[in-house]
């Protein structure tokens, strides 16, 4: 009874992964989060483990979007974020859009309208190398992109069914099992 | 359940924002805005659906496009024009302006465009790229009557959007900076044209097909968490 009861948990967790995966389908940057339902000595238990699969690359022609080809992320001030929206501030620093200036590996970035970032994450100002952004080997920086979002929303709308399907089935079941334990309990043992 | 509900939120806001900018595609200097989202996590992976961090502005370059307006002018390049209302400063990249009785130049929706005042008896009127107002009268040609100058901001994208194509400075833009249009690497006035706005109506047709599919698909999931809820609470009598 207590791995039927584990099994609605662990049905309840890929629910809350998929409607959480779903709500993100428009965060840009955004990776989907996996659900593993593993079978341990205390029954069905559902766990969370991050999808690498890289979003869709959307164009924007804005200097300062940011898409990353590959693993990793920016690191802006305390936090580190894969949604590459920066805009200028009117002091001239790079912001994302909670206001969190981003950071290059010498700190925060400053500059001025017309700087670009290369492909290896140097930013430039006019001929000026003003900082790097750091980026784990391989990855690269396009400018003018965004990352869209990883989630596939038919893909959740499945798991979402699964998951759904899954818990009645562990309901339906746990009854049974509590149903021949009444008739243990209550009719075996009577005298007739 | 209400991971799926701020799913649910986020793509009325984000359709609300297509919506806007579909209704506005054929409004000159109109530009498009984005909703932008983030994902709320409360400690580990698993969070709590997403919330919303506001539109922004796209100030991406529209078509410049021949019109028929008497005074029509257009920006070729960063800036906007400063326009006034009972006193309220604002700035708009909509140059769709017309001769008040007053001589004042005002657009459908009564904004001033500051610095320059048409004469009465003018017969005809000429911008150069510069924003110098000239006008022709029975008597004269080439009089001067003020020039456009154009305002750029530190971070535009921080301008507060007024509605339609107008928008009031912030804390977080900056002033103003007062620039005169024409000079080598500043923008130009173009006389006679007319900014056409940004919104490309396939693109914002996709972009609703993909927030009404969103939406769905989050209705689903509140649906299926209800159930569930529904199906724990009833365990004890079936």
């Amino acid at each position: 009874m207590t791995w039927m009861a584990s099994a609605m948990r662990a049905a309840q967790a890929q629910l809350d992964t998929a409607t959480h995966n779903l709500a993100n389908v428009a965060t840009d940057g955004f990776r989907r989060v996996r659900s593993a339902v593993e079978l341990t000595a205390r029954g069905l238990v559902a766990r969370e483990l991050p999808d690498p699969t890289q979003g869709g690359i959307r164009e924007t022609g804005r200097p300062f979007d940011l898409a990353l080809l590959g693993p990793g992320s920016f690191a802006v001030e305390g936090a580190r974020t894969r949604s590459g929206s920066f805009i200028r501030d009117r002091d001239g620093w790079l912001t994302d859009r909670q206001g969190r200036r981003l950071l290059g590996a010498r700190g925060p970035l400053r500059v001025s309208d017309g700087a670009t970032v290369a492909a290896d994450g140097t930013v430039r100002d006019g001929s000026r190398i003003v900082d790097r952004i750091p980026l784990p080997p391989g990855t690269r920086i396009r400018s003018g992109a965004l990352e869209a979002s990883g989630v596939d929303a038919i893909g959740e709308s499945l798991a979402i069914l699964t998951a759904q399907r899954a818990f009645e089935t562990a309901q339906k079941t746990l009854v049974a099992i509590d149903q021949t334990r009444e008739k243990a309990v209550n009719d075996v043992a009577r005298l007739k | 359940m209400y991971a799926a509900a701020s799913g649910m939120a986020a793509q009325q806001t984000n359709l609300d924002v297509i919506a806007d900018n579909l209704a506005n595609a054929d409004v000159a200097g109109f530009k498009r805005a984005a909703a932008g989202f983030i994902d709320v996590n409360a400690g580990g992976t698993i969070g709590l659906g997403t919330a919303s961090t506001g539109t922004r502005p796209d100030f991406a370059q529209g078509k410049l496009m021949k019109s028929g307006g008497p005074f029509d002018v257009a920006i070729d390049g960063p800036g906007f024009f400063r326009v006034e209302r009972g006193g309220q400063r604002a700035y708009t990249r909509n140059g769709e302006f017309a001769r008040a009785a007053d001589g004042t130049l005002r657009n459908a929706a009564g904004w001033q465009l500051r610095d320059v005042r048409i004469p009465e008896d003018a017969t005809a009127i000429h911008v150069g790229a510069d924003g110098r107002v000239t006008i022709d009268t029975a008597g004269t040609t080439g009089r001067p009557a003020g020039r456009i100058r154009l305002a750029t901001f530190a971070s535009a994208e921080n301008l507060r959007a007024l509605g339609g194509t107008t928008y009031a400075a912030t804390d977080a833009s900056g002033p103003e900076h007062r620039i005169g249009p024409g000079g080598p690497n500043a923008p130009r006035i173009a006389f006679g044209m007319l900014e056409r706005s940004n919104v490309s109506i396939i693109e914002s047709m996709m972009q609703i097909l993909n927030a009404q599919r969103a939406y769905e698909a989050n209705a689903k999931g509140v649906q299926a968490a209800d159930e569930m809820q529904r199906i724990a609470n009833n365990l004890h009598r079936s």
